[in-house]
């Protein structure tokens, strides 16, 4: 038997507003740092491509296969921010879902933070609970698989992660940690106790990335295709791991995208030895079957693997560092209404679109920044963060 | 391959990109084989080449300056005129070379002054013209009362030209809508640049430029101002010449600046050098811009840059601060924080740098060639 585990990352960060070295010190300019405008267009329009009809799609075919069609999902504290305020029909239909039972929930950090490579990891564990709060809040659900902000893992991290009662650990299935293993198997940390999923980055990024690239040599990819290559995989489990923007937004409908995921659980179901499971699932049927270890952060972002997607230049180090500093003043000072907006300045989202990585990330980059180049990302920024500063004093 | 190029000014007589173009082209089909006669008027300095495949031929008696725009009719009749006759003697002294030296493969033009000439030996030989576009009447007069007769000699070398090379997309873009010339006749070839030293960095904000209507300096001197009030340590540059001059220096002591500002007149080209090196900031606030050289000169030199978002280098360059020439209040706002930010100075002047690398003579040589050989 190999199961199949498809699980979706929902997030959306908080954008910032237009914010001039003028406007550092302003009064009431704490106020004016984000861009609710932009950010309820931004919002609205992927849940109309994406996410309403992509959950419709999901519950009739959980109802069409009678459970045995299941996914997993991460929602981020910032995602479901903009469904209470925009789109609660959003947050309704991922109850639907859930009350299923086919459907399982995934831990995070709250804002999508870098929290977990600061230098010690309290503000992490504090936005981690954040996020069980919200969850437990919405779905009354305790998640047991936690999912760093873009799978950034290393040994300190699964370990913390494992001390707070996780079984499972989600990260990237690279060579970097694998050497010649398959990532179609549960391994387990060197240093604690936990199981880890692997995500399968060729199939994964089949859809993610490449499905309606015409210029690949496998396009279209039909559900059937796909189904047969992971029908030929050796292993225990082969994971499924994107963006759930794939469907709708990074992909067009017209792509075929939506045809594609229809038919998708109809043409695994074709080869009897496969089935689905939720990430919950595969960290109780299935043992790890060997050690990672893990001393440099990993993730699964960009060609690199690494943390370098966030802190690669020195604009992105500076504004990490000031960051930090910011924090712990604020948490000094007890004041809760900037310490809410220290940490929606956390998202790592805010030092994405400052990356300088040239080539085919940077054309990646782009696509997703709301600024005019990574330049423009910092400048806006670093002046927010100036301006917070000055609250402090 | 021969080629016959016609052009105006060459290093070391130089009053524009022109030279710096000419000289770098040169250079490089000529390491590439092709031998070139370069016609241009007799200078005052003395221009020559020491690669045998150039050969610089120098016309008539005098030296014209075709960025002094005439404003009075006076001297617009004797500028006037002695274009034509630049024009009739590089005719006739290719018409000469050609008898006594055998037939070009193509004759190459550089912008509107020389085009007559490249029309008329077209005509006469039926020799393959290509004319080069650096700038268009429009963008030289900022699109405010251009002259209708370097518009016509414009159009009329285009139409004749078997190809035309545009320095930018956005140039090219003027070429088919100002001019009606047809798209698929025209080649986007960017320029390139010899790279400049970094020198040892001073908090100077630099302007470098002709002070035209066209190159925006007024732009300048309203960003400074803002800035001076949130860094009062800085300086501001405005290096060069041009008939804007009296009219800066009043709007610089209006704005309150006197004391911020330097105004250093024409500059020698180690000069220019040295500047680019010690600037901290270099802003191209050009209304109209079809490439700008400038720019990555001083990129090359270290100095992050920021540039018109409608200059034609920008279109193909992404490691420089982009902003609408109108908008001082965004100027001064990248201003002030790439003086006060030393991480985005320096991030943006290694990944600049490493970006500028890429646009070498070489590769303008080479895409030139291909345009020789489609023609030829």
């Amino acid at each position: 038997m190999t199961s199949i585990c498809l699980y979706f990352e929902v997030h959306q960060p908080i954008r910032l507003n237009r914010f001039t070295v003028f406007n550092i010190g302003d009064n009431e300019s704490i106020t004016r740092y984000f861009n609710n405008s932009l950010n309820q267009e931004i919002f609205t329009k992927v849940a109309k491509k994406c996410y309403l009809p992509t959950n419709n799609l999901l519950l009739d075919l959980i109802k069409e296969f009678k459970g045995k069609f299941r996914v997993s999902f991460s929602l981020t504290g910032t995602f479901v921010e903009y469904c209470n305020e925009h789109m609660p029909e959003v947050i309704n239909s991922f109850k639907e879902l859930f009350k299923t039972g086919a459907v399982d929930l995934i831990e995070e950090t709250y804002y999508h933070s870098l929290a977990s490579l600061y230098d010690d990891l309290d503000e992490f564990e504090e936005q981690v609970i954040l996020h069980r709060q919200m969850i437990k809040n919405i779905f009354n659900y305790k998640p047991k698989v936690f999912r760093n902000t873009e799978a950034i893992y290393d040994n300190r991290i699964a370990k913390k992660i494992a001390e707070m009662g996780y079984k499972g650990i989600i990260t990237e299935g690279t060579e970097k940690i694998l050497g010649w293993r398959s990532p179609n198997y549960l391994y387990k940390p060197v240093n604690s106790e936990i199981k880890v999923l692997l995500r399968n980055y060729t199939l994964s990024d089949d859809v993610g990335f490449r499905f309606s690239a015409r210029l690949w040599k496998e396009y279209p990819l039909t559900a059937d295709k796909f189904s047969y290559w992971i029908a030929k995989c050796q292993g225990d489990i082969v994971n499924l791991f994107m963006d759930y923007e794939t469907f709708g937004e990074h992909h067009w409908s017209e792509t075929g995208i939506f045809e594609f995921l229809t038919h998708f659980p109809e043409a695994v179901f074709k080869h009897s030895h496969l089935d689905f499971i939720t990430v919950s699932e595969a960290v109780e049927r299935y043992a790890p079957v060997g050690e990672i270890d893990v001393p440099l952060a990993i993730s699964w972002a960009d060609e690199d693997r690494n943390v370098s997607t966030w802190l690669g230049n020195e604009m992105q180090i500076a504004c990490f560092n000031e960051l930090k500093n910011i924090g712990r003043k604020i948490k000094e000072k007890n004041d809760k209404k900037l310490l809410e907006i220290w940490r929606r300045l956390q998202t790592s989202d805010h030092l994405y679109y400052m990356s300088t990585k040239g080539l085919a990330d940077g054309a990646v980059h782009a696509y997703f920044s709301p600024y005019n180049g990574p330049y423009e990302g910092f400048i806006n920024y670093m002046n927010i963060l100036q301006d917070l500063k000055q609250k402090l004093d | 391959m021969k080629i016959a190029m016609i052009g105006w000014e060459y290093p070391p007589f130089k009053a524009g990109g022109l030279a710096t173009h000419c000289y770098g082209l040169t250079r490089s089909l000529a390491n590439k084989n092709v031998k070139i006669d370069f016609y241009m008027p007799k200078t005052k300095q003395n221009v020559g080449s020491d690669n045998p495949n150039i050969r610089i031929i120098p016309v008539g008696d005098s030296e014209i300056f075709p960025y002094d725009r005439p404003d009075s009719r006076e001297i617009a009749g004797d500028f006037y005129e002695a274009v034509y006759k630049y024009n009739d003697l590089v005719v006739k002294k290719i018409l000469y070379n050609m008898e006594k030296h055998g037939k070009y493969d193509v004759v190459h033009c550089h912008d509107w002054l020389t085009m007559n000439a490249g029309i008329s030996i077209k005509e006469k030989t039926g020799i393959p013209l290509i004319v080069t576009v650096h700038s268009t009447e429009y963008d030289r007069s900022g699109w405010l009362n251009p002259n209708q007769w370097f518009i016509d000699i414009e159009r009329k070398g285009m139409e004749h030209a078997n190809r035309v090379i545009a320095v930018s997309h956005f140039t090219k873009r003027i070429i088919v809508e100002k001019y009606g010339i047809p798209p698929d006749k025209i080649t986007v070839i960017h320029n390139a640049v010899f790279p400049v030293p970094e020198g040892h960095k001073k908090d100077i904000v630099l302007f470098l430029g002709r002070l035209t209507i066209q190159k925006g300096a007024e732009f300048f001197l309203r960003a400074a101002q803002k800035v001076k009030k949130y860094e009062p340590d800085t300086k501001f540059v405005v290096a060069g010449d041009g008939d804007m001059l009296p009219r800066l220096i009043t709007q610089a002591i209006d704005l309150g600046l006197s004391d911020k500002v330097i105004f250093t007149g024409r500059l020698s080209d180690e000069e220019v050098k040295h500047l680019y090196g010690i600037s901290s900031v270099y802003v191209m606030p050009s209304v109209s811009e079809p490439f700008g050289i400038t720019a990555l000169e001083a990129i090359s030199a270290g100095t992050p840059t920021i540039a018109s978002k409608t200059a034609g280098f920008s279109e193909a360059f992404n490691n420089c601060l982009k902003v609408d020439f109108w908008d001082t209040d965004e100027m001064a706002n990248k201003i002030i924080s790439l003086l006060r930010y030393d991480p985005l100075r320096k991030t943006i002047a290694v990944e600049g740098k490493r970006e500028v690398s890429l646009f070498t003579w070489d590769r303008v040589a080479d895409k030139t060639i291909e345009t020789y050989r489609s023609v030829s």
